[in-house]
């Protein structure tokens, strides 16, 4: 039923999209980016495709941080013309989807001022996507006072929600005649990766929900089953680094902070919740996530993370091998029709495409010989469809 | 007749050492004949030899863009350039007078025109600057006026309290500054939110876009205002520590607004003094501005001026001499390069190869180190075929354009074109039939003729669009007012210009003799009796099947033309033949009986059906004829019919089954004969590897090597499956047999659109002008006047804009479909001459229209 009026609010923004498909780099368009020699034949490369306005006015040797502040600034661009071309359901759809940015800019504004990095600096970086008109009163933060941070700035902003959540929780799990000391020492212990992965597992939930009860059946049916592996996709990723991280050092410990950081949806929620919150090795980890789809055999390759200090470039991280599934599912989310798969889709493959450009614009300024493994290591969107 | 067939190619190779590479190619690119080919159509452009330079060609265009903008924006007008012919002998001259290789002259521009953008812009963001800080002090003065009205005198006359707890001897602090104005409401949520409510905020609009637009307005400068919307705060804040940690917060709030913050004087005498400082301020930035301002017009004009025995501003001249560069370097990619030698192909109009030679030898002359300047070779062409190339003129050129938009006549086939040039307006002419909206159609396009220099002028006209196409519509117009006397219709009344042969005797007409016949056109009478259009409708049906018929029968006969030309006899024998005779035994023979019954009188109501005898034919083969068409002669007809019929029959499994069973048995000897000529280009490529290093014999060799390769590549792919002939033999078959009826009656479309158009005419006659010429008196003046004005707008509206555009779509429809179908192939490609005039020209039209 949804097929037949899908079109009639969504059909322009959809038809946009499906254009947008043309955009994507081919495979021997990366080959031949891969031959490039330098950063100016890079950029000159570039040039010829679908990137070339948002680079035309740069000088040649650009640096790597402004490339791809270039490329998200183009992703953002068309993003916001798909907004402004929506209606109803979609634009809080797409707005759902920004927050995700919004979330990243917070965490990196608030981990910049911390570390007392200039807030030019920090604005000049900002991800265009999650751009918001609060983020530069961000600078009001004083020290550690998140609760105030809160309450002066971010309560307006589309996170607020999910800031007054994390604050709830965080001041929750103290003991029960807490001071406002407690208060303090808890917000100052804090580190911002724990805020980013927090906010982020509740935007996740909320956003899960969203679509859950908000959006027809076949967006539902595309999404959740994307949503359900991204919370999952968390949850390995939270049990991954946790085990052997010294800063947790007793087990209740673990357990209570992977709990708390553990999105709970996906196929892994709850069923097998307590193995993987108690899981200490990677071996066990296997073990607790294996009746789950391929993901036993998405963790097979993963490299031990008791030996993290024997990574280097060419090792294939948890995430390169997450990242090359994930582009797998929104290679098959985004051809499939009359769904809002295809917006989050879109999104999600041209972050990845941005991320290959800027890890080859690496390599090469880098000079790295061309057998090197790390050239190997990009994923390039729907590579996997042919196969 | 150059314009019946494209004209001759031939092939040729050309060698040029790598020194002179340049200089050859700007001489051919002044004769503009050739076409090169390119070598590998796969390769992308960036790993071509020359990349490097189209890419600083396109850096420069860029840059000079830039430059354009600025030019605008300072109301610089450019002298553009009007003659290409004339800039191109300058840019010649300019070489030659550098006494320098002729390629290092783009360098010198590229630098000069890097230099002065960055020497402009630098100048212009200096300026912005300028403009910027007035802005910033305005805004600073407008702020204090505004915070003291506010704030008023109280502010300065606190007093430190003597009792700290004494809630109304409070001291107030205050900030003042600049937001911008969609902050409003978010600086005032969150000041709220910070203060918990205990500050006074108040907002007040700048209107600082009228006011920066009238500054610049002050300066002679556009007033492209950017800036968004600003509006000032003044805050009231209990405590006025300086170090409170209200104050603290509220400072670090309205600084992460990052608009400017004011300090608010303490005194009134601070104040002022501080008003008169900021009036100083302005005055000198204001000076400032008035001299860069003059420089930068200055670097401007530079740009403006023209130079000597130069026709077009410098600017201008460099834009153009880049794009020449590029477009020289683009079609230098399309060479190869081998060693220090570059090896191209190209296609040349057939008798030019002299004129190619003189260029080369004067490229010789011309170059200054007097580098051999390479060769050219005729040489077997390769599996493409050669480009369609026409000489057209102004007269041709819209005639020539309806066909390439269907599709570009393949090399050496017969040019619809030329045929165009009269059946297109001819039949436009039989369905626009009207001698006055012909006239006026005729004497617009004389007007756009005659008046054409000064249209050309006037770039807002209507008629501008029209200028190409100005030969198109007089014969347009010309055939229109030629049919409509033909049909004699003029706004749908019949003129009776030579006096009809009948004059009415109670109530009855009477023909004057019996050899009376209205010489030319329709007797006005038809339109007087009651049957007129009765009779019209019969007339023009049966005009618009001969006019059909007649015209794909033309179709067909180019057909043969075409296969006789080519020497493709099997077509000629197997496909034009059969469908001549199968069209002259249907279609033909139709329109030979309607004209024999348009000859004889019938009598006692013995007229025969032109369709029923034509169905008859078919179905009733043994039966004579009711009502013959030939008087009195059945039998004959009978007989005749018989065997027009069985030819018709005939015709189709000839047109079907002789060409592909021919094909097919070809194609099973030329299998037999592949197995050798797989192994000859391997002894090829063994020559070139074998090849000795010595740079004057790899020249010859090169160019020996250039003339064999393409002779091998000869191999033709016509591996067709015979499965694939049949079925396509039986599509054209299918489509011949059916298109005959289905054209046949699409040609009816002549009748149903001059019909539409004159029933049109008549309605528009009839509801506004007849009837309301006869009101008499001044009521009657009046409403004649309104009515015509109608009528005339009707008219105009109606059949002069859309009824043209309707006929005009239709007759162009008539000549893709049902006439060019018979014979056109149309899978040829344009000739694309590698012209410095044709390149400089397209680019001149841009900057004239902008």
């Amino acid at each position: 039923m949804d097929l037949c009026v899908f079109g009639v609010d969504d059909g322009y923004a959809e038809a946009i999209i499906r254009g947008l498909r043309a955009s994507f780099l081919s495979e021997a368009q990366y080959q031949q980016m891969k031959n490039c020699a330098s950063i100016p034949e890079l950029k000159s490369f570039l040039e010829e495709t679908d990137y070339q306005n948002c680079l035309q006015a740069d000088n040649p040797q650009i640096p790597t941080s402004i490339l791809r502040q270039r490329l998200k600034k183009k992703l953002a661009d068309e993003f916001e013309y798909i907004e402004a071309q929506s209606t109803g359901t979609l634009t809080k759809y797409l707005f759902h989807l920004r927050c995700r940015f919004m979330i990243d800019n917070v965490v990196n504004m608030i981990e910049g001022l911390k570390n007392k990095i200039d807030i030019e600096i920090l604005l000049s970086n900002i991800d265009p996507l999650g751009w918001f008109p609060e983020i530069k009163n961000i600078k009001v933060l004083e020290g550690d006072d998140y609760s105030s941070l809160y309450r002066d700035v971010l309560i307006d902003t589309p996170i607020g929600v999910y800031f007054m959540k994390f604050l709830e929780e965080s001041i929750e799990n103290l003991h029960e005649n807490r001071t406002l000391n407690d208060i303090q020492n808890l917000f100052r212990e804090m580190k911002p990766e724990y805020i980013r992965t927090s906010l982020k597992k509740m935007w996740l939930e909320d956003f899960y929900s969203f679509c859950e009860s908000e959006l027809m059946a076949t967006s539902q049916e595309v999404l959740l089953e994307l949503l359900k592996f991204e919370a999952d996709f968390k949850t390995i990723q939270v049990i991954y680094n946790s085990i052997g991280n010294r800063d947790l050092n007793t087990a209740a410990k673990i357990i209570t902070t992977r709990k708390q950081l553990c999105p709970t949806i996906g196929n892994l929620y709850p069923d097998c919740e307590k193995l993987y919150l108690q899981a200490m090795t990677l071996d066990t980890l296997r073990e607790a996530v294996k009746g789950c789809d391929n993901y036993r055999d998405l963790l097979k390759d993963a490299p031990d993370p008791l030996k993290r200090e024997e990574f280097n470039v060419q090792t294939k991280t948890l995430d390169d091998i997450m990242y090359d599934d994930e582009c797998r599912r929104y290679a098959l989310a985004f051809d499939g029709q009359g769904s809002y798969g295809v917006f989050y889709a879109y999104l999600k493959l041209k972050e990845q495409e941005i991320r290959n450009i800027i890890w080859l614009a690496e390599m090469i300024s880098r000079k790295l010989a061309k057998n090197h493994p790390g050239w190997k290591k990009i994923i390039i969107p729907f590579s996997h469809l042919g196969k | 007749m150059s314009f019946f067939r494209s004209k001759k190619m031939k092939y040729y190779s050309l060698v040029i050492p790598r020194e002179s590479a340049w200089v050859v190619m700007n001489e051919l690119a002044r004769l503009g004949q050739l076409h090169f080919v390119d070598y590998d159509p796969q390769l992308p452009m960036i790993n071509r030899p020359f990349a490097n330079y189209v890419k600083r060609c396109d850096d420069s265009l860029f840059k000079l863009s830039c430059l354009e903008l600025l030019l605008k924006e300072f109301k610089k007008n450019l002298n553009y350039c009007e003659n290409v012919e004339e800039l191109l002998d300058y840019f010649s001259q300019v070489q030659y007078d550098r006494m320098k290789p002729g390629h290092t002259y783009f360098d010198e521009l590229e630098s000069e025109i890097e230099q002065k953008k960055i020497q402009i812009q630098e100048q212009s963001a200096n300026l912005q600057n300028l403009l910027d800080r007035v802005n910033i002090i305005t805004e600073q003065q407008l702020v204090l006026e505004n915070a003291k009205e506010i704030l008023g005198q109280s502010m300065f006359q606190q007093q430190t309290p003597h009792n700290p707890n004494d809630y109304q001897q409070l001291k107030f602090g205050q900030l003042i500054g600049v937001i911008e104005k969609e902050e409003e409401v978010r600086f005032k949520r969150i000041i709220f939110r910070v203060t918990k409510g205990n500050a006074w905020v108040q907002i007040k609009d700048l209107n600082n876009q009228q006011i920066d637009n009238s500054m610049r307005q002050s300066f002679h400068l556009n007033q492209n205002n950017t800036s968004s919307p600003r509006c000032l705060y003044v805050i009231v804040y209990p405590g006025a520590e300086e170090s409170s940690s209200l104050k603290m917060k509220l400072l670090k709030v309205c600084d992460s607004f990052n608009r400017q913050r004011i300090e608010y004087p303490n005194s009134m005498d601070e104040l002022q003094r501080k008003m008169m400082e900021l009036n100083q301020q302005l005055l000198e930035v204001k000076n400032l501005i008035e001299m860069s301002k003059q420089q930068l017009e200055q670097s401007l004009d530079e740009l403006v001026l023209q130079k000597q025995g130069c026709n077009c501003s410098y600017f201008e001249y460099m834009r153009l001499y880049v794009l020449k560069e590029k477009y020289l370097y683009v079609n230098l990619n399309y060479l190869t390069m081998r060693g220090s030698i570059f090896t191209g192909y190209f296609w040349l109009p057939e008798g030019l190869e002299i004129m190619v030679e003189e260029k080369l030898r004067n490229a010789m002359k011309n170059n200054r180190d007097h580098y051999p300047t390479g060769q050219i070779q005729e040489i077997k062409p390769q599996l493409t075929s050669p480009p369609t190339y026409f000489n057209l003129n102004e007269v041709t050129m819209p005639f020539q354009e309806i066909v390439n938009t269907y599709g570009i006549p393949r090399y050496q086939e017969v040019n619809p074109g030329l045929f165009t040039i009269i059946t297109f307006p001819f039949l436009f002419g039989v369905m626009f039939a009207d001698i006055a909206h012909g006239f006026m159609l005729f004497l617009c396009g004389l007007y756009i003729i005659f008046w054409k220099n000064y249209l050309l002028k006037q770039t807002d006209s209507m008629f501008n669009l029209m200028i190409p196409f100005r030969y198109l519509i007089v014969l347009m117009g010309f055939f229109a007012f030629y049919n409509g006397f033909i049909y004699n219709d003029y706004l749908s009344i019949s003129l009776n210009l030579f006096g009809s042969c009948y004059s009415p005797e109670k109530e009855e007409w009477k023909r004057e003799s019996k050899d009376c016949v209205y010489p030319f056109g329709v007797d006005p009478v038809w339109q007087a009796s009651g049957s007129s259009l009765n009779f019209m409708n019969s007339y023009k049906m049966k005009l618009s099947v001969i006019l059909g018929v007649i015209h794909m029968l033309f179709g067909i006969l180019m057909k043969g033309v075409n296969t006789l030309y080519f020497k493709n006899y099997l077509d000629f024998f197997c496909e034009f033949i059969p469908q001549l005779l199968f069209m002259i035994c249907t279609f033909g023979w139709m329109d030979f009986i309607i004209i024999v019954k348009w000859l004889n009188t019938y009598e006692n109501n013995t007229d025969p059906s032109i369709i029923e005898t034509m169905i008859n034919q078919v179905l009733k083969p043994f039966d004579k004829p009711v009502n013959p068409v030939f008087p009195n002669e059945a039998e004959f007809q009978l007989q005749l019919t018989q065997i027009l019929t069985l030819i018709a029959v005939i015709c189709i499994p000839w047109m079907l089954l002789p060409k592909p069973l021919i094909l097919g048995s070809k194609n099973d000897k030329h299998k037999v004969n592949m197995s050798d000529s797989q192994y000859q280009p391997l002894v090829l490529e063994k020559q070139v590897s074998e090849q000795d290093e010595d740079n004057n014999q790899q020249f010859h060799n090169d160019l020996q090597n250039a003339a064999n390769l393409k002779s091998f590549s000869e191999q033709s792919n016509e591996q067709h499956d015979s499965g694939e002939i049949w079925v396509h033999q039986m599509i054209e078959t299918i489509e011949f047999v059916l298109g005959g009826i289905s054209n046949t009656a699409s040609y009816l479309r002549l009748w149903a659109l001059s019909l539409a158009h004159g029933q049109l005419a008549e309605v528009f006659y009839d509801m506004c002008l007849a009837g309301k010429l006869d009101i008499g008196g001044i009521l009657g003046g009046l409403l004649g006047g309104y009515f015509y004005i109608v009528f005339a707008l009707l008219t105009f509206g109606v059949l002069m804009t859309m009824d043209v555009m309707e006929c005009f779509l239709h007759a162009l429809r008539l000549h893709w479909v049902e006439f060019q179908n018979k014979f056109y192939k149309a899978d040829g490609y344009l000739f694309n001459g590698y012209s410095y005039k044709k390149i400089l020209n397209d680019n001149l039209k841009q900057s004239n229209s902008k």
